[in-house]
């Protein structure tokens, strides 16, 4: 493609397209189930029982769709190497982080080049992916409360509401840039064809551009 | 309704579990098949159709064995953890210190049973609510004692006003504690005080019991700092989010970034 830089492999996107919806459907029912005064939600998916059995249908889709997306063939690697690199937070990553604030409300202001994750990126990755498996874990003890002791029970329900809340925070931010922040939305191709516009590519990871206009050179 | 206690009288028990069978017949519970769990005891804790139930002690002293008995029910806490933990509101106190079950309300997640010291609440998996001692609270409303109370023989099930109670349990302490020194009363300092008080000839934790039953240092911590300040997080990302679309419009970016596309195509056209 002209003018574009491929950026995720058909799997990586499958998957964040599956952990999108499980996501949305987790949060919603999730939110029903404990709070009192939203459990209106729960009549969109046809009463509070139903919300509970869908709650536990796409705990159970998502968890297994990491470890088919992160064991096979070239997203397994894509993935793995995302969620490696998302642990290694270096200085220019701090540099980026620091002054990505100004990026959010609109402005600009210079960063060091980033790789292909840039340090908001980072970020984003490091809180989801923390959470998410605090989420599940959590989540897997209360569904067999019954068969584990009583006080794990009892903190998993703390970890379960505190790491929801933190990353439904956190996704709040994700889907603003990327889908309605006028700059960094234009990454969203990314997650549907694969390919984001070179020129971005430029702007926001640098090192990687550096390194993927490299690598298309010598094949 | 004045406040209403039941006192246990466990030196009194003789574990003959005709509280048990009262209890399901008043509140129409169906048998359940039980076997035989430690001494006579053939309960092993409360399910969501066995509300009360004996659980037996065989303590040796002295080449000797007496048996300690303990009558389980739900305790009726002025401080029920349950009721901090229901998501749905559907549990409340009673002015008489009940602690009940609208079933209307209840959506069975569990949260009652994890939470209460004493697992008390059960779920029941098939119509999805929890359910637990009322202590008949149909009955003490219209001037009858609780079933389990009025039903025992011997004499160490007592029901009326708290107060009342509380003097009574007094008095029968001072007269065991004559041949058991380490009896003891239990309910009345945990909790924020227990509708059913118990008198025991030894510490709790012979019956089974926690001598320390408080509200979960977990629970305290999920309901009134972890709820408020993800409530926090999320009206604060949701607040950024808002200002963000705004300071992008204000500073014309999306208007800025039609041009820069069509820029670029005026250049891909000219090439």
């Amino acid at each position: 493609m002209k003018g574009k830089l491929f950026r995720f492999t058909a799997g990586t996107r499958i998957f964040h397209w599956i952990h999108a919806v499980c996501f949305i459907l987790l949060g919603l029912t999730g939110a029903a189930l404990v709070y009192s005064w939203l459990q209106p939600i729960a009549n969109i998916f046809g009463g509070i029982q139903i919300s509970r059995d869908i709650h536990r249908w796409a705990a159970a889709i998502f968890t297994i769709s990491i470890f088919v997306f992160f064991l096979l063939g070239a997203s397994g690697r894509e993935l793995r190497s995302w969620a490696k690199s998302s642990f290694k937070f270096t200085k220019d990553d701090f540099a980026h982080a620091k002054n990505f604030p100004i990026e959010f409300f609109g402005g600009h202001k210079p960063f060091p080049p980033q790789g292909k994750f840039n340090g908001g990126e980072k970020l984003n990755s490091m809180l989801m992916i923390t959470g998410l498996l605090c989420i599940a874990i959590s989540g897997y003890i209360m569904w067999f409360a019954s068969s584990m002791p009583q006080w794990l029970v009892q903190w998993a329900y703390v970890a379960h509401s505190g790491f929801a809340l933190l990353i439904m925070a956190v996704f709040l931010a994700h889907f603003y840039l990327g889908v309605l922040h006028p700059d960094s939305n234009q990454a969203l191709g990314g997650m549907f064809n694969g390919y984001v516009p070179e020129k971005f590519a430029y702007e926001h990871y640098e090192k990687w551009y550096n390194q993927v206009k490299v690598e298309n050179k010598n094949t | 309704m004045t406040e209403k206690m039941v006192f246990v009288d466990t030196s009194l028990c003789t574990g003959c579990r005709a509280c048990s069978v009262a209890c399901k017949a008043w509140n129409d519970l169906e048998a359940e098949k039980t076997q035989l769990i430690t001494s006579y005891q053939s309960q092993a804790a409360t399910t969501p159709h066995t509300w009360t139930y004996i659980s037996m002690h065989e303590k040796y002293e002295n080449g000797k064995m007496q048996w300690l008995m303990f009558k389980h029910q739900c305790y009726h806490c002025a401080d029920a953890a349950c009721m901090k933990a229901c998501p749905s509101k559907a549990i409340y106190k009673t002015e008489s210190g009940y602690t009940l079950i609208d079933h209307d309300k209840c959506i069975g997640c569990g949260y009652c049973t994890a939470n209460c010291p004493w697992s008390v609440p059960k779920v029941d998996e098939t119509v999805n609510k929890s359910f637990k001692c009322t202590g008949c609270i149909d009955r003490i409303e219209n001037g009858l004692k609780p079933a389990c109370v009025s039903t025992c023989q011997p004499g160490a099930l007592h029901f009326g006003d708290r107060d009342e109670m509380e003097q009574l349990a007094q008095n029968r302490l001072y007269e065991v504690k004559k041949e058991y020194p380490k009896a003891q009363l239990y309910g009345d300092a945990i909790m924020g005080g227990t509708t059913y008080l118990y008198l025991l000839l030894d510490r709790p934790e012979i019956y089974g019991v926690p001598s320390n039953a408080s509200i979960p240092l977990s629970l305290t911590l999920w309901k009134d700092l972890v709820h408020p300040l993800g409530g926090i997080a999320i009206g604060g990302a949701a607040i950024a989010v808002v200002g963000g679309v705004f300071a992008n419009f204000a500073l014309g970016n999306y208007r800025n970034r039609g041009k820069e596309v069509a820029e670029s195509q005026d250049k891909k056209g000219g090439q």
